[in-house]
C-alpha cells in the first residue's frame, strides 16, 4: 500500500518538478543550509571561533553535494534523461559515421518499405472490414439466382432480414455528344437496403417501384455524377436517355460506394429495365446479398437455404432439380482469389525483412568490434553493463528508427506501384492506402527490429573481459567467438532465407512461362476486339439483327487489308452463355440433366480471322444463313465428351426445350480455343451462324478485326462504319487481342514480380551479407594472413582459405534453405500453373545461382587477402 | 538503474527510519531538531549522518509517512518542519513491535552460552 502510494507522490512530484524545479532545489538548499548554520551555532557555543564552526559544520555533515543529488534524484526522471542523453550521443555517433549510418539505415528501409506496402495491401484487402452497414453479417451465395427465386427465398426466409440481386448490363447512354456504353446494375429493391449505405442525394429505388410497369427512376453512382451528370446537386429530378428510354435520378449514391466486385454506373429496377428476364426463373444471371438477422449463425442461415433449395426443387424440377445453394460470408468470398497470394507474398516480404534484419545485425557487431577501445574506455571509467547495453540498443533503435521512417516512404511509393500493375483481384478493393494501422505496423517493426536485432550485439559487445581489453588498449580487440559465432550463424540464416524466396520465386516464373506458352488455339496478334450491342427497339428480331451485322460485316472488310468477324463472346472477354444440350440418336437423359455446352454464335469467317485450325469438316460460309439447313462447328473438347469414338460429322444436335426444335447438323471440327484463361480447361463449345439462331435477346457481340500490323489507326475507322450504319449503336471494350490475354495473367504476373522483386532484394542483400562477414574477417586476419604469407604460404592457399570459409556458410545455408523451402513452398502450390512446389530443376538451378553469388562475394575479400603485403601485415600490430 | 544503497553512517537503513518516526512522535520537527534528539536521547551512541538523515526525511515524506511544512525555527529563520501523518502513526506502531520482536530474538541467541 505505502509502495503504490510512494510510487504515486513520487510521479506527482515528479511531474510537478518538470515545471517547479527551481523551487524545488532552492527549498533543498534552504533546508541543508539551515542545519549547517544550527551546527555551526551549536560549535560556536561550545566555544568554537566562527570560522572554526563554520569548518567543522562543513566535516560533520559530510558531503553535502551528495546528499543533495540523493535528494534531488527522487524528483528527477533520470532514467529517462539519461535516455535523452543515450539519444544525443547516438545521433552525433551516427552523424559520425555516415557510411555505416547509411548502409543499415537503407538495408532497413528496404526490408521495412517492402513490409509495408505488402502489409498496406493486405490491411486494405484482408483486415479493413467492408464498406457497408455491420458488413460482418452479410452473406452471399456460392451460386447465381433468378429474380423469382430470390423473391421465394425473401418471403420463405427465417434467417436473413433483407437480400437482393443484381446483374450488370450494358445500356447505352445517349444524352452526350456519342452514344456510349455505361455499366447498368439492373437490381431488385432489396439490394441497395441489403447494403446499407445510405445515398448521398435523394433516396433509393423502393418497393413499389420495383414492379413490372414501374416508374423509369435510377440511382447514380458518385462517378456517374461527377463524369456525366456534373456533379449537379440539382440532379435529383432530372431525365436522361438510356437505350431508348428515359430515367429520372432519384438518387445518388456516396464516393467510394459500389456493391462488392462491381463498379455499375446506374442503378435501375430489374423489372423497369429488363422485364423481359425477370420472370424467368431458370435464368440465374443475379449475385445474390443477403444480410443475416442478428444472432443467426452461418450454419442456421445454410440449414435455412437448404430446406428452401429443397422446397423449390420440388416444386420446379425443370428448373431447380438440381439446386444446391451455399452461403459465403461476403469478406470470405471476396478475398478468397487474393487471399493466398497476398499471404505468400506477406511471408516472402517477411523473409526479405528477417535477412535486412540479420544483415543490421551484422553491421552492428562489426561496429560495436570498431568501437571496442571507446566501450573499454567507458567501462574503465565506471559505467555499468546495463548502460553500456542501453546505449548500444539506443542506437539500433534509432537506426531502425530512421530506417522505418526512410521505408515508409519507400512504402508509399512502392503501394502506388503495387496498384499500379492492377491486379483484377485487387481492383475490386478500394481502401488500400496508408492507413493509422499501417503506421502503427511501421512504428511497431522498426521498434522491434531495433531492439530485437540490437540487443544481441550489444551483449556480445560487453560479453568479453574489459579488463584484458584494456591492457593492449583494445587495439587487437576482436568481436570475441561469441560475436564472430553469431555474425556466421546471420550470413548462414540469410542464405537459408534468400534460398526459400528464390525458390519460390523460381516456381512462380517457371509456372508462369509455362502458361505463357500454353496455346491459347488462336493467334492473338494482330487482333482488335470491340464490343457492340443493338438496342432493343430497333433490333427486337433477328432478321433487322442479321441485316445489320452482314452490313457491317461486309462494310468492315472492304477496308484494305482488313480481315473481320464477329462473335458473341470473345475468348479472354470473361463472358461466354452455357446452354442444355441434346444429341440425336441419343436415350433421352431427364430434363435438367442435360449436359451444359458453352454456345456461341458467329458471323463472317471467325476461324480464319482468329486463325484457329480447322481439324475436320469444314468453317462456315456465306452458304450457312436463315433458311439454310442449321449448321453447327464443334470443338475437339466436345467430340471428346460426346463423339469419343464416332465420326462428330454429320451428327446432330439441338438446345434441350428451345422454341424451334430443329437438328444443327454438325459440319466441322476447330481446335480447342482457351475461353475463359490460359490455365483453365476447355470446355465443350457450339459455335452456330448468327442468322440461324432463334434467341433474339443475344443482341451483343464482339467485333475480331485482323490486320497486317499494329492496328492502331484502324479503331476510328471502325466506330466510323459502325455508325454509318446506325448512329445510335455505341462502341465499347475496345482492346486489341494481346491486351486481353495479358489482362487474364495479371494476378500472375503481379504474384511473379513481386516474389521475383524479393528474391532479387534476398539475393542482394545476403550477397552484401556474406561480402561483409569476408571482407571484416580479412580485416581481422591480416596479421595471420601476413604470417602464412611470410613462412611460404601460396596466394592461391589463402584465397581458398577465405572463399572455403565463406562457401562453407553459404553452403550450410542453402542446405537449410533447401529443406525449409520443401516444407514452404506447398503453401503456395494453388499459385503454381504445372508446377510441382518441389520441381528439382527449380531447386538445383537456384541452388546454384545463390551459391555462385555467394562466392563471388567471398572472392572479392579474398582476393585482398592475397595482396596482403607479409610485412606491413606483420608490423600491423 | 537505481543507484547503489550507500552506507547511511551507522544505522541500518531500516532503523534510522524507525528512528526518525520516533522522533517526530513527539511533534513536529526540523531535520536539524531530529538528528539532535536522536544523539541526545541515545546519549551521544548514535550519531546521524546528515548525507542519510535528509534522504530519509524525503524518502518518507513521498511515502506519505511524514508531512512538511515550511516554518519558523526557534531562532526565527525558516525551517522546513516534518510531522507524523496517522500512516506514519501507524507504521511506527508497527514498525516498533517488529524491532522489540527482532531485537528480543536477537538477544536471547547472544545470551545462550
Amino acid at each position: 500500500m505505502t509502495l503504490l502510494s510512494e510510487w504515486r507522490n513520487r510521479t506527482v512530484l515528479r511531474l510537478k518538478a518538470l515545471f517547479h524545479r527551481k523551487q524545488l532545489d532552492s527549498d533543498l538548499e534552504d533546508e541543508l543550509a539551515f542545519h549547517l548554520s544550527m551546527t555551526e551555532q551549536k560549535n560556536r557555543r561550545q566555544g568554537l571561533n566562527p570560522e572554526e564552526s563554520r569548518h567543522t559544520a562543513r566535516r560533520q555533515f559530510g558531503s553535502y553535494t551528495q546528499t543533495k543529488e540523493r535528494s534531488r534524484d527522487m524528483w528527477t526522471f533520470a532514467a529517462f534523461e539519461g535516455v535523452l542523453g543515450d539519444i544525443r550521443f547516438g545521433t552525433r555517433m551516427l552523424v559520425k559515421n555516415p557510411g555505416f549510418s547509411l548502409v543499415a539505415v537503407l538495408t532497413l528501409a528496404l526490408g521495412i518499405g517492402a513490409n509495408t506496402a505488402i502489409f498496406s495491401v493486405i490491411n486494405g484487402v484482408l483486415l479493413n472490414p467492408l464498406p457497408y452497414r455491420d458488413p460482418e453479417r452479410l452473406v452471399t451465395m456460392e451460386q447465381n439466382d433468378s429474380l423469382q427465386n430470390v423473391m421465394d427465398i425473401r418471403r420463405e426466409t427465417r434467417t436473413f432480414s433483407e437480400g437482393g440481386g443484381i446483374n450488370i448490363e450494358n445500356m447505352d447512354y445517349t444524352s452526350g455528344p456519342e452514344p456510349l456504353q455505361i455499366h447498368a446494375g439492373y437490381v431488385d429493391a432489396g439490394l441497395l437496403e441489403t447494403l446499407g449505405v445510405p445515398p448521398m442525394l435523394g433516396r433509393m429505388i423502393s418497393r413499389e417501384e420495383d414492379v413490372k410497369g414501374g416508374p423509369r427512376v435510377i440511382v447514380v453512382s458518385h462517378p456517374f455524377w461527377q463524369n456525366f451528370l456534373n456533379g449537379d446537386p440539382q440532379v435529383l429530378g432530372k431525365t436522361i436517355s438510356l437505350t431508348g428510354n428515359d430515367y429520372t435520378v432519384i438518387g445518388v449514391m456516396p464516393a467510394g460506394f459500389a456493391p462488392p466486385g462491381e463498379h455499375p454506373d446506374i442503378y435501375v429496377s430489374l423489372w423497369v429495365a429488363y422485364p423481359e428476364a425477370a420472370p424467368f426463373r431458370g435464368v440465374h444471371f443475379m449475385r445474390t446479398y443477403w444480410r443475416l438477422k442478428p444472432g443467426i449463425t452461418l450454419a442456421e442461415a445454410q440449414a435455412d437455404i437448404s430446406s428452401i433449395d429443397h422446397r423449390l426443387a420440388e416444386q420446379y424440377p425443370d428448373h431447380e432439380g438440381t439446386r444446391k445453394t451455399l452461403v459465403v460470408p461476403l469478406h470470405e468470398f471476396m478475398v478468397r482469389d487474393s487471399r493466398t497470394a497476398l499471404l505468400v507474398l506477406f511471408g516472402a516480404v517477411g523473409f526479405v525483412l528477417l535477412i535486412a534484419c540479420a544483415n543490421f545485425a551484422g553491421l552492428l557487431i562489426a561496429r560495436s568490434v570498431g568501437r571496442r577501445p571507446e566501450l573499454v574506455i567507458r567501462a574503465a571509467l565506471g559505467a555499468g553493463k546495463t548502460r553500456l547495453i542501453r546505449q548500444a540498443l539506443v542506437e539500433s533503435t534509432l537506426l531502425a528508427a530512421t530506417g522505418g521512417a526512410v521505408g515508409l516512404l519507400i512504402a508509399k511509393w512502392g503501394t502506388s506501384l503495387l496498384l499500379s500493375l492492377k491486379p483484377a483481384a485487387l481492383e475490386r478493393f478500394t481502401g488500400i492506402q496508408l492507413d493509422a494501422r499501417v503506421l502503427i505496423f511501421v512504428f511497431g517493426i522498426s521498434l522491434l527490429t531495433g531492439i530485437v536485432f540490437g540487443i544481441a550485439p550489444a551483449w556480445s559487445a560487453t560479453l568479453t573481459d574489459l579488463a584484458e581489453s584494456l591492457k593492449d588498449g583494445g587495439r587487437s580487440a576482436t568481436a570475441g567467438p561469441s560475436g564472430h559465432l553469431l555474425r556466421q550463424w546471420l550470413v548462414i540464416g540469410e542464405f537459408a532465407l534468400a534460398l526459400v524466396l528464390l525458390v519460390g520465386a523460381g516456381l512462380l516464373i517457371k509456372g508462369f512461362s509455362r502458361l505463357r506458352s500454353v496455346n491459347p488455339g488462336f493467334n492473338p496478334q494482330n487482333v482488335m476486339t470491340m464490343h457492340l450491342q443493338l438496342p432493343p427497339a430497333r433490333y427486337a428480331e433477328i432478321p433487322p439483327q442479321t441485316q445489320f451485322r452482314r452490313e457491317l460485316l461486309s462494310r468492315i472488310n472492304s477496308l484494305p487489308g482488313v480481315d473481320a468477324a464477329m462473335i458473341t463472346d470473345i475468348p479472354f472477354g470473361e463472358n461466354y452463355l452455357n446452354h442444355s444440350l441434346v444429341i440425336a440418336g441419343r436415350p433421352p437423359v431427364p430434363v435438367g440433366t442435360e449436359p451444359r455446352v458453352q454456345t456461341l454464335s458467329v458471323m463472317g469467317d471467325y476461324f480464319r480471322v482468329m486463325r484457329i485450325p480447322v481439324r475436320a469438316g469444314r468453317g462456315f460460309t456465306d452458304m450457312d444463313r436463315e433458311g439454310q439447313p442449321l449448321v453447327a462447328v464443334v470443338n475437339e473438347s466436345f467430340v471428346r465428351e460426346f463423339f469419343p469414338h464416332e465420326n462428330p460429322i454429320g451428327g446432330r444436335i439441338d438446345w434441350a426445350r428451345s422454341e424451334s426444335p430443329e437438328w444443327m447438323t454438325i459440319v466441322g471440327v476447330v481446335e480447342d480455343v482457351k475461353h475463359s484463361g490460359l490455365d483453365e480447361p476447355v470446355d465443350p463449345a457450339v459455335y452456330a451462324p448468327f442468322p440461324q439462331s432463334d434467341e433474339a435477346w443475344r443482341r451483343w457481340m464482339t467485333l475480331a478485326v485482323r490486320t497486317p500490323g499494329p492496328s492502331a489507326g484502324l479503331v476510328d475507322e471502325v466506330k466510323k462504319q459502325v455508325w454509318s450504319v446506325d448512329r445510335q449503336i455505341p462502341v465499347s471494350d475496345i482492346q486489341s487481342m494481346d491486351t486481353l490475354m495479358s489482362v487474364s495473367l495479371a494476378q500472375q504476373r503481379f504474384n511473379m514480380l513481386l516474389l521475383g522483386l524479393f528474391a532479387a532484394l534476398a539475393l542482394v542483400l545476403a550477397a552484401v551479407g556474406i561480402y561483409g562477414l569476408m571482407a571484416y574477417a580479412v580485416s581481422q586476419r591480416t596479421h595471420e594472413i601476413g604470417v602464412r604469407l611470410a613462412v611460404g604460404a601460396q596466394r592461391r592457399d589463402v584465397l581458398s582459405l577465405v572463399v572455403g570459409h565463406g562457401a562453407k556458410l553459404a553452403l550450410l545455408g542453402i542446405t537449410i534453405g533447401i529443406l525449409a523451402a520443401l516444407v514452404l513452398t506447398r503453401l503456395m502450390a494453388s499459385l503454381l500453373f504445372e508446377v510441382t512446389p518441389g520441381d528439382p530443376a527449380t531447386f538445383a538451378t537456384v541452388a546454384v545461382l545463390l551459391a555462385m553469388v555467394g562466392l563471388a562475394a567471398c572472392y572479392l575479400p579474398a582476393r585482398r587477402a592475397t595482396r596482403v603485403d607479409p610485412m606491413v601485415a606483420l608490423r600491423y600490430e | 538503474m537505481r543507484e547503489k544503497r550507500e552506507n547511511p553512517g551507522d544505522l541500518l537503513q531500516g532503523t534510522l527510519d524507525l528512528l526518525i518516526l520516533k522522533a517526530l512522535a513527539r511533534g513536529a520537527m526540523h531535520g536539524y531538531g531530529v538528528a539532535e534528539w536522536i544523539h541526545q536521547t541515545s546519549e551521544d551512541v548514535l550519531k546521524v549522518e546528515e548525507g542519510a538523515l535528509y534522504p530519509a526525511l524525503h524518502r518518507l515524506e513521498l511515502r506519505g509517512l511524514l508531512s512538511a511544512e515550511w516554518g519558523a525555527s526557534d531562532n526565527n529563520r525558516r525551517a522546513k518542519f516534518y510531522s507524523l501523518t496517522s500512516s506514519g502513526k501507524k507504521q511506527l506502531a508497527q514498525e516498533t513491535e517488529f524491532w522489540c520482536r527482532m531485537s528480543g530474538a536477537v538477544a536471547r541467541i547472544l545470551q545462550t552460552a
